[in-house]
């Protein structure tokens, strides 16, 4: 599976505070969610996200509170993938059983700049900036991991015949 | 093993285990609130099984916006209100307190039980020995419907604790301290081990705000443990309590970390006391020591969210909600209160607020602009007198 966008870039730290703040968690309706998505750190997002779209950001990403609003709202304002160095666990595995693509890479996240249209390579791990006409290698998910993501998720690979680590 | 492992050996059923391997782990009790339960309950019915795995383990508490603040809010809680009747589970809906400390006062699990909730400071209850893991609401359906969760046996890494802290530094000054030491991600899908004598001068209530905050330095297990050194972790790290001074938290991040004393003087426009990192009697207590010398400053809003209905009618018992409210402060129904930005006590960019909640993250109590420092009850309800962060008297 490839997909191909452009880039959202963010820093260290991203909070599940600013990736959908608490005014907006008395639904968990995905579009409702998605209209508020980064509004607290980047006003603009939810306006001109495409799908298809990657956002990229440094260290920790999506540290904070365990709510799966989060990557729920990343996921339904049309984001194809999050890259980032590192994530925070619970955002991590949220991510994975929602069935949002993320890719750990350090190089990425330090080369790849906001606006730089990017493919990744989901079999492979491989992430080419079109942009800059760079290539970086992320750690290709382990195959029950890739098994949840095309699956849309955990609970629908679970009834589509379980996942490979029961 | 050390301590960690031995518990997680214990709950997956092997005789031993180690860093990285994956378990399956059974667990003793479940539980979501009215922001995760929603959520939880629609992927629980998805999966499509008849019931949970113990109707007696599975417990759903309304604290975050209570009383609801919007339409959606309530309609949440008729949501969790079905589901309980359907499948035979407790449903706390009338403010009873934050679900971490309900968890601690009606439904203890033993030392070294694994406990999962649907919410990041699950690890609150490594104060009192039990492993709290918390989860997203997808996670925590497929715990509700198996009573198992799959999870990577951690690295762990131990703080050495020695020494007794000063009469004005508390639990809380140990986490932010802990906080400078690790920063947001060291401790990634680690396990935080606290042990040495030092544990012993400090209470079940002060371990669980030390536990609490584990999870803004990003572990996934925090727990405390014996007075013993283990020997068999990552990494040990020693601390004297004896030499802590009153810390807090400047923006935007919990691990932004000062001594009080280099902030001395800023003018404070709102106090919060409670939530499940500091809403709890020896909390209030250190409250009404201050309070009952000075009233709160004119230009300081002073809230007040006791944890619990159990801890508000202790306070009322002893006379300290009178105190407070003479004081000049606002004792705020239990709950989670205004630490979640949802409802009550919003700030403006205006505003300086000292909170002893758990994160001071943009936007976290309303305006991105205003500014959150995070402290202990006694350094916020010194500056709430003041009407400006000041170093809470020693004795």
């Amino acid at each position: 599976m490839i997909v191909r966008g452009k880039v959202f870039k963010y820093g260290d730290n991203v909070d599940t505070d600013v990736i959908i703040p608490a005014r907006y968690l008395n639904t968990s309706d995905p579009q409702a969610l998605a209209r508020h998505c980064m509004e607290d750190i980047d006003p603009a997002f939810a306006g001109s996200v495409q799908p298809g779209d990657v956002i990229v950001a440094r260290s920790n990403f999506g540290c904070g509170s365990s709510r799966e609003h989060a990557p729920i709202a990343i996921k339904a304002s049309g984001i194809a993938c999050v890259i980032a160095a590192s994530f925070a666990r619970i955002f991590y595995r949220n991510s994975i059983n929602i069935g949002l693509a993320i890719l750990e890479c350090p190089e990425a996240a330090e080369k790849i700049e906001a606006g730089d249209q990017i493919a990744i390579d989901f079999d492979s791990g491989v992430i080419q900036n079109i942009t800059k006409n760079e290539q970086y290698q992320a750690q290709p998910f382990p195959p029950f991991i890739k098994n949840i993501i095309r699956h849309n998720g955990l609970l629908n690979a679970i009834k589509n015949g379980g996942t490979n680590n029961e | 093993m050390n301590l960690i492992e031995k518990y997680l050996a214990a709950a997956a059923g092997e005789k031993e285990v180690k860093p990285g391997m994956d378990i399956r782990a059974a667990v003793s009790y479940v539980a979501a609130h009215d922001v995760t339960a929603p959520i939880a309950i629609r992927q629980f019915e998805e999966i499509g099984v008849d019931s949970v795995f113990d109707p007696e383990k599975v417990l759903l508490i309304v604290d975050h916006i209570y009383p609801a603040a919007t339409e959606k809010a309530r309609k949440s809680v008729w949501e969790m209100d079905d589901f309980s009747k359907k499948y035979g589970v407790k449903l706390y809906k009338s403010g009873q307190g934050v679900i971490h400390q309900l968890m601690y006062e009606n439904h203890k699990a033993n030392p070294g039980d694994i406990i999962v909730i649907a919410d990041s400071h699950t690890c609150t209850s490594g104060g009192y020995g039990v492993i709290g893991i918390g989860v997203g609401s997808t996670e925590m359906a497929a715990a509700m419907a198996t009573g198992k969760l799959d999870l990577e046996v951690p690295q762990v890494v131990q703080v050495y604790l020695t020494g007794k802290l000063k009469s004005n530094v508390f639990g809380k000054d140990l986490i932010l301290q802990l906080g400078e030491i690790f920063g947001t991600d060291y401790l990634t899908d680690k396990g935080l081990l606290l042990t040495g004598p030092g544990i012993e001068h400090l209470s079940t209530e002060e371990r669980m705000t030390v536990c609490n905050m584990g999870t803004e330095l990003g572990s996934m297990i925090t727990l405390f443990g014996t007075q013993e050194r283990e020997a068999d972790v990552e990494e040990t790290r020693e601390i004297d309590l004896s030499s802590l001074e009153p810390k807090l938290s400047k923006p935007f991040s919990p691990v932004n970390v000062s001594n009080v004393s280099e902030l001395a003087g800023t003018p404070v426009t709102q106090v919060v006391v409670g939530s499940c990192t500091n809403g709890r009697l020896n909390d209030m207590e250190q409250v009404v020591k201050q309070l009952s010398k000075q009233p709160v400053h004119p230009d300081v809003n002073m809230l007040v969210v006791p944890s619990s209905k159990t801890v508000l009618a202790a306070m009322e018992e002893r006379g300290w909600t009178k105190i407070i409210r003479d004081a000049g402060a606002t004792v705020l129904n239990p709950g989670c209160g205004p630490c979640f930005g949802a409802h009550e006590g919003l700030v403006s960019e205006r505003d300086l607020v000292i909170s002893t909640t758990n994160r001071n993250f943009p936007g976290r109590m309303g305006s991105i602009k205003g500014q959150i420092y995070l402290a202990s009850p006694a350094t916020a309800a010194a500056s709430a007198v003041a009407g400006k962060i000041t170093v809470p008297a020693e004795e």
